[in-house]
């Protein structure tokens, strides 16, 4: 509850009008691992544990993070592809939680989402074309010609001309296929649209071209995005605020000037000392954290979740017993840590950096 | 690994149980009226009546069914009106005649289709390949029936190298000294060689005939997962540690491409040794599919409710040993935890 | 906590005129046939290799990286074919040698690490069964306990814990790092000369990647194995590699001792990926310098130089769309023995000296 209060802060710090999307206090269960022929009980899986942020309008919001540790589940829960265990999702003003099914459709058109996978996210039988405009057919959204138009505007938009609108998606290229994945989404119009991983399959000259892209059509369509992706330097370049999620719980939370420079949580800093730096120069000059042990399904009950590979809290007693709150450190600055900022001296910025 | 195969057993058991209660009552909803089959179609009313308390046909369902398991399990599994001998007797005779051609005919198609996937898929020869899959689909397109037809009149009409339809043994070769009734086998047993291939010879067609359609089915199966598995990374971990591409295919594609297989093939096995009426019928074969034929036409219950039983049991055993071999081969259903992609 | 992985070295660069290489592969060419057509993914690739050494290959997807590995162990398979070239591994050319030769050389004297640890174990045998595999083929000497021993040693090397323990699991029941520290524990069970890893840590999460990057690093010091590094993230060939060599299209089209080619990139498409990638430790404003396109189909290889279409420098010169460019000494810096594939590889260079002229 602490959380949801002092992200509150952090959205709304310089007064800003109310934000596009709130979350607030979500929490997702899985059951998993259940086995009926051993008479095990499935375990639970706290995918979600208690996630609070919001978005501005027109805002990059960031979601970074190891595999596994939720970024996904956040983003279907806020499409109510998932139903939250707890927690409320409100969008432009509404909780989303208690709307009627129809409702929902209707709100669902400015909320669309790109997946990270190019090949599999795309009907093989289907062209483009059809692809494309899919989404007015199922929300019965204009006349026929008015349609076809649309499809040609939206594919225009994203770089795929008219003639290559008739093609299957094995015809193009990954880069091609994730540019057909978002025009699919932006035909909607939507508000907001949420990218997971759109960028991870893809090579790192094409990754720039589609950032590039996105970055573009956020500007011209006035977007507001929530992007997920594992890809610290990738978040950096792209991202307004993040937050850092490890085992389903938000570590830090705040600009992405703040986070990369000064990072306050002992996960953020090892996170960002892992990312290998392409200019040997700087990658030989560097100290590396390099965090004992793996990420693990088991919750330590009480205490911090990070503990047991904190190289700050690892033989600290108050770590071990008492979970820190997601508490502002300094405005629009969320750590959840006992001990916030000890390990910045290990990200230091590089000498050669340009302003 | 024990707790799989408790159960599982359990489970099996209460397949077999469903399976009962289905071969009773199947047979007691059936129009025929044993009853007055026995007493025959003579008989006054009052006759078939007392026939039918005789029977305990007028006792409560549940009592019947009781009464009815109890008895199988005394080896009393009723009396084949049409022949007028007790159908334990029957079956015992004509079971171990299923089970040998059954079992002739699973391990030419299994070990037929093991050779052939390798060979289509091993060299990447595309010329075998093709040859192999032809005759495949030749097999799952061909009626039994006919086949056997066809080979019966090539390799004894005009060849006349093997026995015509003439049973399990020549006409006056006799039978080895009773162990499983199965002939190969208790010739063996008796070291009489020359009635050991004497059965052998009149096994070959009919267990050729019936495993073709088994064999061209896991071919098929087998090619497939084989050429899947041949792309897998681990082959190649494999041949990276010097290990000869034909050793790794062996001890790394094989058991892997197998799993898929499995469940097919306890499930074809089980079929194979219930008989088959067509074939059995072309070679005079004493099997149980004539016999259960049989039993249909003349409504002879007994023999059909026994044979649903066997029926029933042959598959929970053969699954059951599926289950088990699975846990064996694949680790991951061994212990439980999900399959991680 | 520990200290940068690439302290080794001492920034060891190509030295031209040396003998001692482990490996040399000259002139390396493998196709993949099919109806469509014959992909030529690995065109004439040239590499050497010496003791200790660590080589980077980078280069984007299809660009051939993992062929030519597949090719120099000789484990390619049908469609794919060798065509040419030889792989000179430690004064012999295993190019030639049939399967039969190759036993004693695969797993021996060279070895690899593949990407995906999920699929480069066999999901039906236990670790141990896996790494003892390779230690008896080699070691027949120590025997079924012997071989074991070595195995649960090797997994400590690699730092599984409870090794003793773990050694019976299979490998669904290992975490993704854990799988590939298995996959580095087979490689180098038979202290091979050469280590090839392709991609070993592309399926990693960055902190996992981390482990298992310092991990090699410690291990390949420790034996003197030289390795060939094959990645398309430049920030783990800056921490790791002494050479780079940059492929595009089936060729090595650039090639320098890693801390010049940073620095100078000459080919215009090591520059211009160097350039694409955004780096952590910057915060960059503006657009990303992409790259136009995509690269071209290795199925009809057209004349002239094979990033023409997308380059920035020679995009639609005469010469670049009609002359195949041919590898060109890149002399006057570094430590020598740098080349470029480049028809303005020379005046590249000469900028770069007048640059570094004026600075100075
Ligand atoms: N349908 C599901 N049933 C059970 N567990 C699930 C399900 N979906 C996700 N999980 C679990 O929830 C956790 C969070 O998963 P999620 O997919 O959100 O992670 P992620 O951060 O998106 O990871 P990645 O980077 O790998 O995509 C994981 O531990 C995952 O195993
Ligand atoms: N089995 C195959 N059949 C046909 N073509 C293939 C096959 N494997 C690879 N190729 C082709 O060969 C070329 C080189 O592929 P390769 O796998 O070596 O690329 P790579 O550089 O390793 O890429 P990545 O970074 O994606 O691993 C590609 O154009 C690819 O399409
Ligand atoms: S609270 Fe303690 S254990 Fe948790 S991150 Fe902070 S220092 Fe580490
Ligand atoms: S040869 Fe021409 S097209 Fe090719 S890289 Fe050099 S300048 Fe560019
Ligand atoms: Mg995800
Ligand atoms: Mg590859």
């Amino acid at each position: 509850m602490s959380s949801t209060e002092s992200t509150q802060a952090a959205g709304n710090g310089h007064d800003e009008p109310a934000p596009l999307l709130r979350v607030e206090g979500l929490k997702k269960d899985f059951i998993s691992g259940g086995s009926r022929m051993l008479g095990r009980a499935g375990n639970v899986v706290h995918a979600v544990d208690d996630v609070s942020f919001s978005v501005a309008r027109g805002e990059t919001f960031g979601l970074v993070g190891e595999s596994g540790c939720g970024k996904s589940t956040v983003a279907r829960c806020i499409l109510r592809l998932l139903e939250p265990t707890a927690g409320r999702i409100v969008f432009d003003g509404v909780d989303i939680g208690p709307l009627a099914a129809d409702e929902m459709r209707r709100l669902r058109r400015r909320m669309q989402i790109v997946f990270q996978d190019p090949f599999g996210s795309l009907n093989p039988r289907m062209n483009v074309e059809a692809i494309v405009k899919e989404p007015l057919v199922i929300h019965r959204i204009g006349e026929q010609h008015e349609r076809s138009n649309r499809v040609i505007e939206t594919l225009e938009l994203v770089g795929v001309t008219e003639q290559q609108a008739r093609r299957k998606p094995h015809e193009f290229s990954g880069g091609q296929r994730q540019r057909i994945a978002l025009a699919r989404a932006l035909i909607l119009q939507p508000d907001l649209v949420i990218l997971d991983e759109p960028v991870s399959a893809l090579d790192v000259s094409i990754q720039a071209q589609v950032l590039n892209l996105l970055r573009e059509l956020q500007e011209r369509l006035n977007l507001t995005y929530v992007f997920i992706v594992h890809d610290l330097a990738v978040a950096e370049y792209f991202c307004d605020r993040l937050a850092v999620l490890y085992l389903g719980a938000v570590m830090e939370l705040t600009d992405r000037e703040r986070l990369f420079r000064a990072p306050l949580h002992p996960y953020t800093g090892a996170l960002l000392s892992a990312v290998p730096v392409p200019d040997p120069a700087v990658e030989r000059e560097r100290e590396h954290v390099v965090l004992a042990g793996e990420v693990s399904d088991e919750l330590a009950t009480g205490g911090c979740r990070f503990k047991a590979r904190c190289p700050i809290g690892r033989d600290r007693d108050i770590c071990g017993e008492e979970e820190p709150a997601l508490i502002a450190h300094e405005s629009g600055h969320l750590a959840a840590c006992h001990f916030p900022g000890e390990l910045h001296w290990l990200v230091e910025p590089s000498a050669s950096e340009e302003s | 690994m024990l707790k799989l195969v408790l159960t599982r057993t359990a489970a099996s058991l209460v397949a077999i149980f469903g399976a009962s209660i289905l071969a009773f009552v199947l047979l007691r909803v059936a129009p025929a009226d044993p009853a007055r089959l026995l007493a025959g179609p003579f008989a006054t009313e009052e006759v078939v009546e007392a026939q039918r308390v005789a029977l305990g046909l007028k006792d409560s369902l549940v009592s019947q069914y009781f009464r009815y398991i109890g008895d199988f399990f005394q080896g009393d599994w009723g009396f084949s009106f049409s022949v007028g001998r007790p159908v334990i007797d029957q079956i015992g005779s004509r079971l171990p005649a299923s089970i040998e051609l059954g079992l002739y005919a699973f391990i030419f198609a299994l070990v037929g289709a093991v050779i052939c996937a390798l060979l289509a898929t091993y060299r990447r020869r595309r010329a075998v390949d093709h040859t192999i899959n032809g005759f495949a689909l030749f097999g799952l397109g061909t009626p039994p029936f006919w086949l056997a037809l066809i080979v019966l009149l090539v390799f004894f009409g005009i060849l006349d190298i093997l026995p015509g339809p003439e049973g399990r043994l020549s006409p006056r070769q006799e039978a080895p000294p009773e162990v499983t009734r199965m002939y190969t086998i208790d010739a063996l047993l008796a070291g009489q060689l020359g009635t050991f291939f004497d059965a052998g010879k009149h096994l070959l067609l009919p267990a050729l005939v019936l495993g073709f359609a088994p064999w061209a089915f896991f071919f098929r199966l087998l090619r497939a997962s084989l050429l899947e598995v041949s792309g897998e990374q681990y082959l190649a971990t494999a041949r990276s540690k010097g290990i000869r591409r034909w050793t790794a295919f062996r001890r790394h594609a094989l058991p892997n491409a197998f799993l898929p297989t499995l469940t097919a093939a306890g499930l074809i096995f089980a079929a194979l040794l219930a008989g088959s009426v067509l074939v059995e019928s072309v070679y005079q074969w004493p099997g149980l599919g004539a016999l259960v034929r049989d039993g249909v036409i003349e409504q002879d219950y007994a023999v059909v409710q026994a044979f649903i039983l066997i029926g029933a049991f042959a598959y929970v055993v053969v699954n059951l040993v599926v289950d088990i071999l699975y846990g064996v081969i694949d680790p991951r259903t061994r212990t439980g935890s999900a399959v991680t992609k | 906590m520990s200290t940068s992985v690439a302290e080794h070295g001492q920034g060891a660069g190509l030295s031209p005129e040396h003998g001692g290489h482990v490996l040399r592969v000259a002139g390396l060419q493998s196709e993949f046939r099919s109806r469509r057509g014959t992909v030529k993914a690995v065109r004439a690739v040239s590499l050497e290799l010496e003791p200790g050494q660590r080589v980077g290959i980078v280069g984007e997807s299809g660009s051939g990286k993992s062929a030519f590995a597949l090719s120099v162990l000789g484990l390619l398979e049908p469609p794919g074919y060798v065509v040419g070239g030889e792989v000179i591994l430690n004064g012999r050319n295993i190019a030639e040698l049939d399967d039969r030769q190759m036993q004693t050389v695969r797993g021996k004297e060279i070895s690899i690490v593949f990407q995906d640890p999920m699929s480069a174990l066999n999901p039906v045998k236990t670790i141990g069964q896996q790494i003892t595999e390779t230690i008896r083929k080699h070691q027949p000497q120590l025997g079924k306990k012997g071989a074991r021993a070595a195995a649960i040693e090797l997994l400590r090397d690699v730092e599984v814990p409870a090794a003793g323990r773990r050694i019976d699991d299979y490998p669904h029941q290992y975490s993704g790092g854990m799988r590939q520290r298995v996959m580095i524990a087979i490689a180098l069970a038979n202290q091979p000369n050469v280590l090839i890893a392709d991609e070993p840590t592309t399926a990693l999460d960055v902190t996992t990647q981390a482990q298992v990057l310092t991990l090699l690093d410690r291990l390949v010091t420790e034996r003197g194995t030289a390795v060939i590094l094959i990645t398309h993230n430049l920030g783990i060939v800056a921490q790791f590699c002494d050479v780079v060599y940059v492929m595009y299209a089936g060729r090595v089209v650039e090639r320098a001792a890693t801390a010049d080619l940073f620095a100078h990139p000459v080919h215009p498409y090591t520059e211009a990926l160097l350039r694409a990638v955004p780096r952590p430790d910057q915060l960059a404003q503006g657009p990303l310098p992409s790259i136009p396109g995509a690269p071209p189909n290795l199925a009809e290889v057209a004349p002239g130089c094979s990033f023409e279409s997308r380059c920035p420098l020679g995009r639609g010169h005469k010469l670049c769309r009609t002359e195949v460019p041919v590898s060109t000494a890149a002399i006057g810096f570094g430590s020598g023995g740098a080349t470029a594939e480049c028809h303005f590889a020379k005046e590249r260079v000469a900028e770069y000296l007048d640059g570094d002229a004026t600075t100075a």
